[in-house]
């Protein structure tokens, strides 16, 4: 088996600097090949760093299970992480600075969040021009319950004090080379707000180690990145911190951009709750299909807010008619919806989904372009072949 | 004098088939680089921290490669300054903006 201090002695050379060597990563060493256990039939977008997308038919339940869960890495999953080692630190502007293990953390009252969870970048690829980063399609977002400790206990047990307005995750993600480390801030309300917590469940099994094990931050609602795994270190601070994820990562302009076009640094704001977006997750792009009834279906979410209706065409935008929501929903969960659609005659046919939340938000014909690609949600689309 | 050369020369071939080898398997079998004369440089300034699936599925222009070749160089990436416009150039020409889709591939089992 090779270790990656082994893999650096092999392919290095010697041209590879000593600064960037790394400790051996036991998961990556054990796989050769394409294989993720328990990630099965995702899309691999990079195996190293471990990014994963859910193929639409994926996106086609209410909950999802875990091994569909999309997986979102900016740098190494920490290479050894012992439960019973493990310490989440709370520091900074709090009155009783402390350290929790794991089995402090499980004696605080728990509670479940159905949450879905999308990674900023979802769709980049759909964006034109094209940009740089992980080429996203539909499928990093994914729907789950969340259970662990309400982050507002924990910090209401350290005492917030009055100079204390953001509140800063650090989690045990390895830093290769000089890359900043992934360190992020969300504000104290969202912080305090009672559906924020420090998940250690997902479904109701422990967080895997893709997921964040053993313990997460889940700030519902809001983009993927501000649930920062593998949490290590919760820090309240007077200001939004300051670093690369925080700025110019993951930031939109405050003034429309146009596709191309420049953004001022200083005129932008972080990326905070989720747009509102539908995809479709059966039948495929470029799918053949048969028969007199041809049923439609996918999920539809909003962030912050709630599912009003999903429209369905099927006649490339020239008419619409409204989809059935599911049952189930859950204040930041998406809705799944279906619609059971006659074709008239064999035959092409674009089949779109449109989404409308109780902001009054409709997801747009193009998405808002921006140089990083976040929060893409346009009307989506399908082209089938239906058969005769 | 020429036993020992073709020593160096069979332990220089093994070292870099193990290479190979354990590239791939550091990186899921993940495809290679786009040939050319930068490859080695790519492969060795990029790959170190990242495997090349996340390079492959870029489609960008040369000006927005010269924004990320610098960020990297920036975060660590071992890059000969004499090497940086070749290696700038070679990603612009191989994955530019007019290539077609790299297609993704799925996790096996």
């Amino acid at each position: 088996m090779n270790s990656r201090r082994d893999f650096l002695k092999n392919v290095g050379l010697g041209m590879v600097g000593a600064s960037l060597v790394r400790p051996a990563l036991s998961w990556a060493a054990e796989a050769n090949s394409q294989a993720v256990p328990g990630k099965e039939g995702m899309i691999l977008r990079s195996f190293r760093f471990l990014d994963l997308e859910a193929p639409p038919e994926f996106l086609n339940t209410w909950l999802t299970p875990v091994p569909h869960f999309f997986v979102r890495n900016h740098m190494f999953e920490p290479s050894s992480l012992e439960a019973g080692e493990w310490r989440l630190s709370v520091g900074g502007e709090v009155e009783k600075p402390m350290s929790l293990s794991l089995g402090e953390l499980s004696k605080l009252e728990s509670h479940t969040v159905t949450n879905t969870l999308e990674c900023a970048g979802n769709g980049r690829a759909f964006h034109k021009p094209q940009l740089p980063g992980v080429q996203w399609e539909k499928g990093a977002v994914g729907n789950a319950r969340f259970t662990g400790p309400r982050l507002a206990d924990i910090l209401k047990r350290a005492g917030v004090k009055e100079t204390g307005k953001h509140v800063m995750f650090r989690g045990l993600d390895e830093v290769p080379g000089k890359v900043p480390p992934f360190v992020r801030s969300i504000p104290i309300e969202k912080a305090m707000d009672s559906d924020t917590l420090v998940a250690t469940h997902m479904n109701g099994a422990p967080l895997n180690k893709h997921h964040g094990f053993p313990a997460r931050a889940l700030v519902p609602g809001w983009i993927g990145a501000a649930s920062c795994k593998w949490l290590t270190e919760i820090k309240v601070l007077e200001k939004e911190f300051e670093g690369n994820f925080m700025k110019p990562g993951y930031r939109l302009s405050n003034q429309p951009v146009a596709p191309g076009g420049s953004v001022n640094p200083d005129d932008t704001h972080p990326v905070t709750a989720l747009n509102v977006k539908s995809v479709i997750a059966t039948p495929n792009d470029g799918a053949t299909v048969r028969g007199r009834v041809v049923q439609i279906h996918g999920v539809a979410w909003a962030g912050e807010a709630d599912i009003v209706k999903v429209d369905v065409s099927t006649d490339a935008g020239a008419s619409w008619r409204p989809a059935e929501l599911g049952k189930e929903q859950a204040r930041y969960a998406w809705r799944t919806w279906s619609h059971a659609w006659k074709p008239p005659r064999a035959g092409e046919y674009t089949v779109m989904a449109r989404a409308t939340d109780s902001q009054g938000r409709v997801q747009p014909d193009i998405a808002a372009w921006n140089p990083s690609g976040y929060l893409y949600n346009a009307i989506d689309k399908v082209k089938i072949h239906v058969q005769g | 004098m020429f036993k020992g050369s073709g020593r160096a020369v069979l332990a220089f071939i093994v070292s870099v088939l193990l290479g190979t080898c354990a590239l791939r398997a550091q990186s899921g079998g993940a495809p290679d680089l786009p040939a050319g004369a930068m490859q080695a440089t790519a492969r060795t300034a990029c790959m170190e921290c990242h495997e090349s699936r996340i390079i492959l599925q870029q489609r960008l222009s040369k000006a927005a490669w010269t924004k990320e070749v610098d960020k990297m160089i920036k975060w660590g990436a071992v890059v000969d300054p004499k090497d940086r416009d070749a290696l700038i150039d070679y990603l612009s020409t191989n994955l530019s903006v007019d290539k077609a889709a790299e297609a993704a591939s799925r996790v096996g089992k």
